[in-house]
């Protein structure tokens, strides 16, 4: 093997290879990174609490000016909840179900006494995002559990309280105030005790317990059952780009950003997809650089070559040097390539952790098959090629 | 191997020429292992084509050559190879050697895939053919005469049954030569194997069976 090497390492070209191994290198590197950022980016969306994590979606239908001018409906047929239910990215769905009889909530602060005419809604309780101990009611209590959403006690913290020199109002604060509600239906009337018990930051509305809902709706409106307006629904992952392109096909909004992380995960493979096609490409013409060398070396050689076939070399083992020498380089590039991306993902990471502190580590298993796979399909094909070039100089004239 | 035929052979160069006499070309020629021939040619009839289209290098020619009955083109890579390592030898007129290793690399790149003979019997043939102090010089800095010598080891370093010798004398004196006669005589008379020598003026001096006139 070691005079074979001596014959053939003639002609080697080491500006030629360098220049592969640089080029393969940069393609090899912007491939694994784009896709490592993509496999860590993924998981900040996704994460338990990430930033983008919004596993509920509530849906309303799109209110235009033509659906609010004529009596269009905007509530959800029961065949659409079940296309919904239906969807991949579903794990389920909960409707959201409005209470049917006029509320006018009151209270009592330090002789100034506040009430307003509002309204309940309630979704089953699987949904409601906030500490479920006290959220229960059975017929005949005393209090009736309510959720607010956290973003009307800011409203009222920075905006109204602000401008009426009224105190403002912690969360533990409200929760210690028990308003009086006054319920008033077509079939009955009545006044009960209502306390706040949580907040919510996913639901953008004032939440009763099911079971209250139920009750309520039954004493006070036993009449009919409305078809609900809006609907929860619970994502496998958020970052399925299908939900926005569902929504939008089927003229569905959600609430705020809820959409975004689809959107944004939409992009992120965009963007990663497209980094990747420059480094494939880059890597592409690389690989080409090595065919070309390899060739001309092939050919600077044939002599050499053929004289060793004539001596009863095989082209199998003729061959094999030039093929170890480009296995070795491929595999060189991949290592090399892996150590970089380390090194870059060492400093991103860091980055992205200051960011996103709660951010869980995506996998690094996915980019390194994706390595070793470009790795192994780069080096087949050289390693055919060689074969096939020696065996053309084996052909008899 | 036992035998080599050649039935109707003609070089393609030649297939437009007409009216010219060969014991070979266009004949029905069979040679046979353990027997020792002499192919006499004048330049230009074609001598090294023939050793060419025996060892497998080219096919720019009519007719069949055969080894055993076998017609040689329906052979595959694998098949030459088998057959250059352990039952043709050729010794070509140009060589073949390579000028960046030594002489006894050169020797060795055969010997190693062959493992035919030790070391020693490889020494011992540069001490018979007077070039046991070139051993270690590359063979591109050797005369022409001293390069031969070192392709009839190549050539001796593998078992065979047919030794090819296109024009192994050329530039040796007779003691050289008669020293590689003795000694290719020695190597295919072990092996019962045969030689075909040619030559365009000055023969190797052996015993010769049969002599052909290309």
């Amino acid at each position: 093997m070691t005079l074979i090497w001596k014959l053939l390492r003639q002609h080697i070209s080491l500006p030629q290879l360098g220049g592969f191994f640089l080029a393969n290198l940069v393609g090899m590197t912007i491939v694994l990174l784009a896709m490592q950022v993509y496999e860590d980016i993924l998981p900040a969306f996704r994460g338990e609490d990430g930033f983008l994590r919004n596993t509920y979606i509530i849906a309303s239908h799109r209110v235009t000016a033509t659906s609010a001018m004529s009596s269009q409906t905007t509530t959800f047929t029961d065949e659409e909840i079940a296309d919904i239910e239906a969807q991949p990215f579903t794990r389920r769905v909960g409707v959201f179900t409005a209470s049917r009889y006029k509320v006018f909530a009151s209270i009592g602060m330090g002789g100034h006494y506040v009430g307003t005419d509002m309204f309940f809604e309630s979704v089953p309780d699987a949904f409601v995002d906030a500490d479920l101990a006290q959220w229960h009611y059975a017929e005949g209590d005393a209090e009736i559990p309510i959720i607010l959403p956290r973003s009307y006690l800011a409203i009222y913290n920075f905006g109204f309280a602000e401008s009426q020199s009224l105190p403002k109002l912690s969360e533990g604060l409200v929760s210690m105030i028990q308003m009086d509600l006054r319920l008033r239906g077509a079939a009955a009337e009545q006044t009960l005790k209502g306390r706040v018990v949580g907040f919510s930051n996913r639901l953008n509305t004032i939440l009763v317990p099911e079971a209250f809902m139920a009750w309520s709706n039954a004493t006070f409106a036993p009449e009919g059952e409305a078809a609900p307006t809006r609907v929860i629904i619970e994502v496998t992952t958020p970052t399925d780009d299908a939900i926005p392109a569902y929504f939008q096909e089927h003229g569905l909004e959600s609430d705020g950003d809820q959409l975004d992380t689809g959107r944004a995960t939409f992009l992120l493979k965009m963007v990663a997809g497209g980094v990747m096609a420059v480094g494939l490409l880059i890597s592409l013409l690389a690989f080409y650089i090595l065919m070309l060398s390899i060739y001309l070396l092939v050919q600077k050689n044939a002599v050499k070559l053929q004289n060793l076939l004539l001596i009863g070399y095989t082209p199998a083992r003729v061959s094999l040097p030039y093929q170890l020498l480009t296995l070795g380089m491929n595999a060189g590039v991949l290592l090399l390539a892996v150590a970089v991306l380390l090194y870059l993902r060492g400093y991103y990471l860091d980055l992205l952790w200051q960011m996103f502190p709660q951010m869980s580590e995506g996998r690094l298993m996915p980019t390194l098959v994706l390595g070793i796979a470009l790795f192994a399909l780069v080096s087949i094909v050289n390693i055919a090629a060689i074969r096939h070039k020696i065996n053309n100089i084996n052909r008899p004239a | 191997m036992n035998e080599i035929t050649l039935c109707n052979v003609l070089p393609d160069v030649f297939s437009t020429r007409s009216g010219y006499h060969s014991d070979i070309w266009q004949q029905t020629v069979t040679l046979r292992r353990g027997a020792t021939y002499l192919i006499e040619a004048s330049s230009g009839t074609g001598k090294s084509s023939l050793c060419s289209y025996i060892i497998g290098m080219r096919r720019d020619y009519s007719g069949v050559i055969a080894f055993d009955g076998n017609d040689i083109r329906n052979l595959s890579r694998r098949d030459w190879a088998e057959l250059r390592q352990r039952h043709i030898s050729l010794l070509f007129q140009e060589l073949r050697l390579f000028p960046e290793l030594t002489a006894w690399e050169n020797v060795q790149i055969k010997n190693l895939l062959t493992n035919h003979k030790p070391d020693s019997v490889i020494a011992s043939w540069f001490e018979q053919l007077d070039i046991a102090d070139k051993r270690d010089a590359k063979v591109g800095q050797m005369s022409f005469g001293q390069q031969q010598r070192v392709a009839m080891i190549r050539a001796l370093a593998q078992p065979f049954d047919f030794l090819l010798i296109d024009e192994p004398i050329s530039h040796l004196d007779d003691d050289n030569a008669r020293h590689m006669a003795q000694l290719l005589q020695a190597e295919a008379a072990a092996q019962g194997a045969a030689i075909v020598a040619t030559s365009i003026g000055k023969h190797l001096p052996l015993t010769y069976e049969r002599t052909f006139s290309l």
